[in-house]
Order: structure tokens, then sequence, then C-alpha cells
């Protein structure tokens, strides 16, 4: 807002009463104050991954040299050697396996939680949201003993057992979104000619996109990180980034190893979320 | 052939709802007319809207679109464009691609649908905003594209549902005025509810009064103020002089004497209360013909002055005066034109008299 100042009164002069009793000072504290947490929380994520970087590109590094004293590629050969494409393929598609499942299932159970309360909604509340209250351990083994009799086969019991572990989120996810939904668009759609299925297209999907993308984040996480599941009822037959990891880190000397894999498990999530939060930045409504 | 749209008997109930939304509502609109449905919050006026456009189910009754019956036929394909309160500019799409949207879903190639979307946006004094977010527009030009959407759709019947009750007074004449220049341009037929007497008197030719779900009149706006069938109606609309008395012989007889009543009208022997809207009693100084009245009260409302006189043991408002500084205690003369008296039977059952707002001879 433009401010006309009375004659024979500068600019700089208010500038420095107000410095002088302190009513900008907070203000600019304030500012440092948040620039240097964000630059603390950035050192506390980035740090971990430079000794990360740095095993993966050493050759040799012992101790106490502080960098390696031979750079090259040996690691990386050795972790492709052990199965680190097989195991990111494996993950790759467990991820998207369970994201694809229980991303549609979770919009499901929102919306019907959103949209059609009833007075068991809390029940089923409760048990969409049990597996996360479970013990993962104590459920996993009673749920491979009823996988194994009922003769499923091992990669589908997995991807079964993530999506059931990965509801839980994507059902918040999506309730969060359709509780700020507004039903007007849909009837606005609606009488203007949408059919349901154009009206889901055009105005519901781009309008719940964003929530969808996180929901679906989420549950790739779970399908892409897990380890007991993929160990107890895969029994082998699904190799993962995750066994990969533990496998070499419970050797010794592996240290380059377990940084390469470690760097794999990294990536796609890491991408995923910078491509989330790109997009996510756009300016509602100005595409052209 | 358009026959316009038919409303019968229309009744539709909430569950917990302490009355009908709407019971057995009637009502017909001409092709080309626009009608506004005015009542109190909760009358059922949204209901009746929502309705129409099939966005609810009734319980019972019926609404014809040019004789068909929509009963079976789905909301998108009623050819009815409803413009609610809020103007829920999808938030993804750009100005443009809003008014283009009923288009595209047509699947007009998006060039055409865009440049079909600017006429509408220019017609609604919109042009050149078309690459725009939504989000950056202010209320009024929401509106305005929510309008030009509405439009571009082509219905039969355009609906607003409150469309400017959010907006500032001086936008909502604006609003007003667009509405009219949209009429002139496009002559659509448009239902629209609100809640407001002077909104609905500027945009509509026709107004049908609303209460609980009950249609009480639909005529003409000057019918409506003028010849109000019913006390409720007459309060409704703002009528606060009524005056009981009795029928004879086309006049009305009281406390404020004999009163010819309109002779355009047949007036029913017997028990009648006389009604005069405040703006139409004329107020003259003392040393003019009329009937003798003393001021009791005057209240400034903006550039006009409501004034309460005693006449004859009755007390009156009224608005204009030739007085130059009237004042409290004043004597004045008071005349009513035959043109501007209605009569209409006397107080009605308890029940219905609860409703009525606003008091009367008592005016807020």
């Amino acid at each position: 807002m433009a401010v006309t100042l009375p004659p024979g009164l500068p600019r700089e002069a208010l500038r420095k009463d107000a410095a002088r009793n302190g009513l900008t000072r907070s203000r600019a504290a304030g500012r440092i104050l948040r620039t240097a947490t964000a630059a603390a929380l950035a050192v506390w994520f980035v740090l971990p991954l430079v000794p990360l970087g740095l095993w993966v590109f050493a050759d040799r590094w012992s101790y106490p040299a502080p960098l390696p004293q031979h750079w090259g590629l040996e690691n990386v050969d050795s972790a492709l050697s052990r199965g680190a494409a097989t195991g990111f393929a494996g993950s790759l598609a467990l991820g998207l396996a369970v994201s694809a499942l229980a991303t549609p299932l979770g919009v499901l159970a929102a919306r019907s939680l959103a949209f059609h309360p009833s007075r068991w909604s809390a029940l089923f509340s409760a048990l969409l949201f049990a597996p996360l209250a479970l013990p993962a351990f104590v459920t996993v083994f009673g749920l491979n003993v009823l996988l194994v009799r009922l003769q499923v086969p091992s990669s589908a019991g997995v991807v079964l057992v993530l999506t059931a572990y990965a509801l839980p989120y994507t059902t918040y996810v999506m309730r969060l979104a359709f509780g700020a939904h507004d039903l007007g668009f849909e009837e606005e759609a609606c009488t203007l000619g949408a059919t349901r299925g154009q009206v889901f297209l055009r105005v519901q999907l781009p309008l719940i996109a964003p929530a969808l993308a996180r929901a679906a984040f989420l549950a790739f996480l779970v399908g892409w990180s897990d380890y007991l599941v993929t160990v107890l009822i895969g029994g082998g037959s699904l190799v993962t980034v995750p066994l990969l990891v533990a496998s070499a880190a419970a050797g010794t000397g592996n240290d380059g190893i377990v940084a390469v894999l470690s760097l794999i498990a990294l990536a796609p999530p890491l991408a995923l979320l910078l491509f989330a939060g790109m997009t996510g930045r756009r300016r509602p409504g100005a595409r052209p | 052939m358009r026959q316009g749209l038919v409303v019968q008997g229309l009744s539709k109930s909430f569950k917990g709802a302490p009355h009908p939304a709407l019971e057995e509502f009637s009502l017909s609109l001409a092709p080309g007319s626009c009608t506004a449905v005015l009542g109190p919050s909760g009358s059922g006026k949204s209901t009746l809207l929502r309705t129409v456009a099939g966005l609810e189910i009734p319980d019972r009754g019926s609404v014809l679109l040019d004789g068909q019956d929509l009963a079976t036929v789905r909301p998108e394909r009623r050819g009815m464009a409803m413009v609610f309160q809020r103007p829920l500019l999808f938030p993804h799409l750009n100005v443009l691609d809003n008014v283009a949207f009923a288009a595209r879903i047509r699947g007009v190639p998006r060039r055409r649908a865009r440049a079909d979307a600017e006429s509408f946006l220019e017609l609604v004094q919109m042009q050149g905003t078309g690459r725009r977010a939504v989000t950056g527009l202010s209320g009024g030009q929401q509106q305005r594209v929510a309008i030009a959407r509405g439009l571009a759709a082509r219905p039969a019947v355009l609906l607003l549902d409150e469309p400017f009750s959010a907006l500032d007074p001086e936008l909502r004449s604006a609003m007003h005025e667009l509405l009219s220049h949209v009429r002139e341009q496009l002559n659509p037929m448009v239902l629209m509810v609100t809640h407001d007497r002077d909104e609905a008197s500027a945009v509509a030719d026709q107004l049908a009064l609303i209460s609980e779900g009950t249609l009480l009149q639909h005529s003409s706006v000057e019918a409506m103020y003028t010849r109000p069938v019913s006390l409720q109606v007459s309060r409704l609309m703002g009528g606060t002089n009524e005056v009981p008395g009795t029928i004879r012989g086309g006049v009305h007889y009281s406390a404020l004497g004999a009163h010819a009543l309109p002779a355009d009208h047949p007036w029913a022997e017997g028990p009648a209360t006389l009604l005069i809207r405040p703006e139409r009693i004329i107020v003259l100084e003392d040393h003019n013909p009329g009937l003798p009245a003393v001021i009791t009260r005057i209240r400034a409302r903006g550039p006009r002055r409501l004034m309460t006189v005693e006449a004859a043991g009755v007390t009156l408002n009224a608005e204009e005066t030739t007085c130059p500084h009237p004042a409290p205690g004043d004597t004045v003369r008071l005349q009513l034109p035959t043109s501007a008296l209605a009569a209409v039977a006397p107080q009605p059952t308890a029940e219905t008299s609860a409703l009525i707002s606003p008091t009367p001879k008592v005016p807020a």
C-alpha cells in the first residue's frame, strides 16, 4: 500500500524511528531465526548423505583418513553383481503395485466416510487404521500361516498385506481432501451438462489430484521400503532393495556396497517428492 | 414449440425437518420470462430450484419443460444451467476454459469452444480476462464469469440461486443491470430465487412468493406490491398499514371513513382489512384537504423519512410528505389515493400470523 508522508518527513527518518522504538526488531529477529532453522534442518537432512555419496566412489577408505584414499566404481560393480538392478525392479514393482491398489481403495473408503457418514463410520475407521496399531511382526506371522493355507502365491501375498498396511495412509490423506472438497463443483458441472464420468474426469479428479498424488506416494513408500513383510511372507521369492541392503549390511567390509544400495533406495522417493513439490507449486487455473 | 416451464404440485420433505421444504408447489414460467421466487430464509426457495434442476428428487409432483415431463431426465440432460450463490468456478481451469466447459464436454473442439466462450465473456463485460486464473478475480467478476458459463451452456432455463446475495450493494446493482442486458440480448427463461424484495423487483417481471414451501402468490411485480392476496403476502412484501373494516358496494368502511376501492377488481363484500403501502400515502400540510392526522414519530431512513401518524385512532406509516419541516406533534392531512388501496380478508389464523414479518404498524 502506498503511503503519502507529510512534507518534511523523509521516509528514512521514519524507518530509523521505527527501528529505535523496537517496532521492526522482532520481525527481523524472526526472519533470522527462521533462516537459521531452515539451514540447520537442511544440514541435518543432507549431512548423512555426504558419507554415503563418498562411499559410493571409494574403492578404499580406511580409518582415520578423512576422505577415500582410492576413488573408483568398484562398489557400484559389486552392488550390481549382487542383484541391485533386480532388487530395484522388484522394489519398484512392489511399490507401484501397492500404490495402484491402496490408492483407489483409499479413495473409495475416504469418499464413503466423508460423504456417507453412518453410525458404523467410527467402527470402519477403527478397522481401517487397525494395521497401524497392531505390531507388524505379530500380524505378519499370523497372516503368513493363513496365506500359505489359502495357497496364495507369496508375491501376491506380499502385495496384499502391504496394501492393507498402506490403506490407512491413503484413506487418511484422501479423507482430509474430501473433507475440504466442495460437492457444489460437481453439481455445477452436472447442471452444465457433464455426465457422471465427465464430472469425475474433468472436475473431481483435477480437484483431488494433489491429495491423490500424496496418497499414492505414501502407498508407494510402504511398498518400496518394506523389509519385514517381504522377508516373512515373500520367503525370498521377491528380491527388493531393502532386502539387499539388509543382507549387505549384515556382512563386514561392505560399507561401499551398502552405500550404493542405500542411495538406490533413496533415489525414487526423493525424485517423486521433488516432482510432486514442483508440480504442486503451479498456479491454479493459469494453465492455457 | 416452446411452452415454458411448468412446476406442478411439487412436494419435498427432508428427514428431521419440522415442515416440508415444498408443499404442493405449482408455478408456470413463460418462455423468455424472468420469475423471481421470493421468500425468507428456509422457505424452500433453493429446494425448489434444486428440484427443478434435478439435483433433488421430489416426493410428489412434476416438472415439465415445453410439455415434457422431466421426472426421468437426469440433471445433465435437462438443459438447465444453475448459478449458485457462490460462483463455484472450477479452480483448475482458467476463466476462458470455465466458460467453455459446457461446450467442451459436448465435444466441441477446444478452439471453437474458446472462441464461443470469448463472446460470452464479452456479454458479461469480462473480455480480455480469459487467460486469468479464476482465483485472481474479485467476487463480482467471479459471479459474472459464472453467469457467462451458465449462459454458454445455452440452457432452456437459467436457474439463479441467490447469485448476488454475497455481493456489496453497488456490485449488486451492477449485476442487476448486467442481467437486464443479458435478457435483452439472449432472452433466456430465468428462474431466480432471492430473499431480497428489491432485487426481485429489479430483475424479474413475475414474482412468486413462497413461505414454508407453499406458494402464497404468483403475479407481476406491481400486483405483488399493490394487490396482495393476503395479509401475509402484504407483510412479506413490506406492507405495514392495515385498517380493519368492512366492504360494501366496492367501498371500504373503517375508522378512517369510507374509501372507494379500485374499480378494476371485484371486491368481496364483508369484513376486510384495508391495505395501503407507506410510500403511497400522501402527507400534506394541515391547510390541505384530507384526513386529519398527527405525526407521532419520525425516523430517517437514509434519504427518506419514515413517519408514524395517528388518524382517527388508527396508526399508519407513511414515507412521502410535502411538509417542509415535519416534526412529531404536527397536525397534517393524509390522502389515500384510490389506486393505491387494496383489501384482503381479515387476520388469518394464529399459526400463519406467527410467520409474518415485519410486525405490522411498527416498522423495524
